[in-house]
């Protein structure tokens, strides 16, 4: 290495060493913070809370110590309930972001600032639309009386409704749907990244379309995959809503089981500890993608 | 020598807007061409339908006789290097040396050959492990070349590569591109807007404006007989001036008879193309008459001294060597008559473009 860039690159060193001493969030920061903690503690507490229910020796009450809820846990309906989550939670992801990736890629590098607008907004559109309606619009469509089924009964290509809703195809149409814009948005801006020019070197190089996306697009698209992913996974995994409206009784993802623990028995701790094992398993997705990130940052430096 | 490129009237239209206007160029094999335009002409964009990132509007490209207009750029065997560079963030330097290596199924330890070849021959043996990030400008930019030439492509194509180095080593990344492209022997495209850069690199030089050709050449050729102001002046003529033809076929500058004759009509507007060094300076009035102006300025640069005459609005610029005699008493506000070296000197119809 030349003599002037080790002297640079010490003085780099020299200058990030100083940041973070001088690095010290003043009082007027701190004040600037205080509404946001004050938000997030009572959901703290709760949190606090309801672990010191889920070791609570009573179900109905807060008294003694005990890991009777947590072994309860280790039953079939609460095992399948656990095991259908991580696997709609799973394949959501999976389906979405093989949509999302196509969508982002559009509307990055469309030229015309207006047709991008507009698709940003068509994406966007479900994020504010109620989850609640956003999944009795899919009851409409793809109910038993819903237009789908009408019209295939009418025209007299079916002589029963078709089951399109109630079994696990329909809640994971529905995780999708209503997971979709919480990928495209990330990956638009990890799409920002990935030049042009990056993908015209490889085509010139060699490179078809199909391999410099391979190459080139997916990797530098990596971290932004796995923020998109994990976010994805994360939101469907305490999916409450679509279960509950496209799932029916049927598919019983584990925020329904709680419910169903603390509405019909009243097993207050039995919920806790489900609701515990919800959290951890959602933060351990989060802790690895965080990691995967930070190891493909070494790699890609700048 | 065979051509290799043939360019046959190639226009460009983005919407209304056109770029290129019908350009026709032949590029011979083995030759260092330099597309050389101020900003906007469409240099880019002559070299992106060239590289096959952007369809002409109309015309053909030949590559030795065969249309190539339709063929896509991952086929075409080109080697580019882009003005960004666009050095693959996520891969190493030899990653991205090898990276067009593995289409033509060169693996294994002929390609590592083959990178620690191409390292050596940009004097960066050491560097192969590194991530692009961590290189510095003049290194990114020999991995940009290695990786272009790696692939051994039917054409070299660059994009003003040159022109995010410092003034220094850009002089040394010329002489460098210029000794490892005759190495090579590949056909070679480079675009500029620097003259310098383009003097010290062509075979053939193409001056573009607006879309066009305006003249192509050997750079010495066009530096003496550029055919229009333009040109003279984007080659580092300073001075271009308005003269007029007399009734005596003579070009008149400020009133004045010069050495210059012309077959243009009396009466003409013409333009007086001048470069700096090839004014001469003398006390005025000159026996012999001629044009003359009042010194302005002057400054001692070392080797040369720069001086401003003005006559009315027109300021002339000169460069004198310093140990001209005449500088030993100039003074500003002094008069002094105007002589001009034929060699250094172009008149132009002032309505030629
Ligand atoms: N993709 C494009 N869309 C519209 N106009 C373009 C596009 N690319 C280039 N141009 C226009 O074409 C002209 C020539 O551009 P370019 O070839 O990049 O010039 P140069 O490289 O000589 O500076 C410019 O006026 C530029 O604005
Ligand atoms: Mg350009």
């Amino acid at each position: 290495m030349p003599a002037h860039e080790q002297t640079l690159q010490s003085l780099m060193r020299h200058q990030s060493a100083a940041r973070v001493r001088r690095w010290r969030p003043d009082s007027a920061l701190w004040l600037l913070c205080l509404p946001a903690l004050l938000i997030i503690t009572p959901f703290l507490v709760a949190c606090l809370y309801m672990l010191r229910f889920s070791v609570s020796a009573d179900t109905g009450s807060i008294n003694g110590f005990s890991l009777q809820a947590y072994a309860e846990l280790a039953q079939p309906y609460f095992l399948r309930s656990l095991w259908l989550t991580l696997k709609l939670a799973a394949s959501s992801t999976v389906i979405v972001l093989m949509l999302a990736v196509p969508l982002a890629m559009v509307i990055v590098t469309t030229r015309s600032a207006s047709w991008r607008r507009l698709m940003t907004v068509v994406v966007l559109l479900p994020m504010i639309l109620n989850l609640l309606i956003q999944s009795y619009g899919w009851i409409l469509l793809l109910g038993p009386a819903g237009v789908i089924n009408t019209t295939l009964l009418q025209l007299g290509m079916v002589e029963r409704p078709l089951i399109l809703l109630f079994n696990e195809k329909g809640v994971l149409l529905g995780l999708v749907q209503t997971s979709l814009p919480l990928a495209v948005f990330p990956l638009m801006s990890s799409m920002r990244a990935v030049s042009q020019e990056y993908l015209e070197a490889a085509s010139g190089l060699g490179a078809s379309h199909w391999r410099s996306f391979v190459d080139i697009t997916l990797p530098l698209l990596k971290p932004g995959l796995i923020g998109a992913g994990s976010i994805v996974f994360a939101f469907n995994a305490s999916a409450f809503a679509v279960p509950l409206l496209l799932g029916g009784r049927r598919v019983r993802m584990l925020g329904l089981a709680i419910r169903d623990m603390i509405s019909p028995l009243f097993n207050w701790s039995g919920a806790a500890a489900g609701g515990m094992v919800l959290i951890l398993i959602i933060t351990l997705v989060l802790v690895l993608s965080t990691w995967l990130v930070s190891r493909s940052d070494v790699r890609g430096g700048s | 020598m065979g051509i290799d490129l043939r360019i046959a009237g190639v226009s460009k239209h983005f919407g209304e807007f056109q770029a290129l206007k019908g350009i026709d160029l032949d590029i011979e094999q083995g030759s260092f061409v330099c597309l050389l335009g101020p900003s906007g002409c469409g240099k880019t964009t002559l070299l992106r339908i060239i590289a096959g990132f952007e369809r002409a509007s109309a015309g053909q490209l030949l590559l030795n006789g065969s249309d190539i207009s339709a063929v896509p750029p991952h086929k075409r065997d080109f080697g580019m290097v882009f003005q960004s560079l666009a050095l693959f963030p996520h891969m190493s330097v030899a990653e991205n040396i090898a990276y067009g290596l593995k289409f033509r199924g060169v693996t294994g330890v002929k390609r590592d050959d083959r990178v620690a070849e191409l390292l050596d021959v940009i004097s960066l043996p050491a560097i192969a492990d590194r991530p692009v990030s961590s290189l510095s400008g003049g290194q990114r930019q020999r991995v940009a070349i290695a990786r272009a030439l790696a692939v051994q492509p039917r054409l070299f194509l660059l994009d003003e590569p040159l022109s995010a180095l410092d003034a220094q080593l850009r002089d040394a990344m010329q002489i460098e591109l210029r000794q490892l492209q005759q190495q090579f022997g590949v056909t070679t495209i480079l675009v500029t807007h620097d003259q310098t850069e383009a003097m010290m690199l062509a075979d053939k030089l193409v001056v573009m404006k607006g879309g066009e050709v305006c003249q192509q050449g050997a750079p010495q050729e066009i530096y003496s007989q550029p055919a229009t102001a333009f040109t003279a002046q984007f080659l580092g003529a300073s001075n271009i001036l308005d003269a007029i033809a007399s009734d005596q076929g003579i070009v008149q500058l400020f009133g004045a008879d010069t050495v210059f004759s012309t077959e243009e009509a009396p009466g003409t507007a013409l333009k007086l193309s001048v470069r700096a060094e090839n004014v001469i300076l003398d006390r005025a009035p000159h026996p012999s008459g001629g044009p003359c102006a009042e010194v302005e300025f002057i400054r001692n640069l070392g080797a040369s001294t720069e001086i401003l005459v003005k006559n009315g609005a027109t300021t002339v610029r000169v460069r004198l060597s310093s140990r001209d005699s005449i500088l030993r008493t100039l003074a500003i506000g002094e008069r002094v008559a105007l002589q001009f070296d034929p060699e250094g000197c172009v008149v132009f119809r002032a309505d030629a473009d």
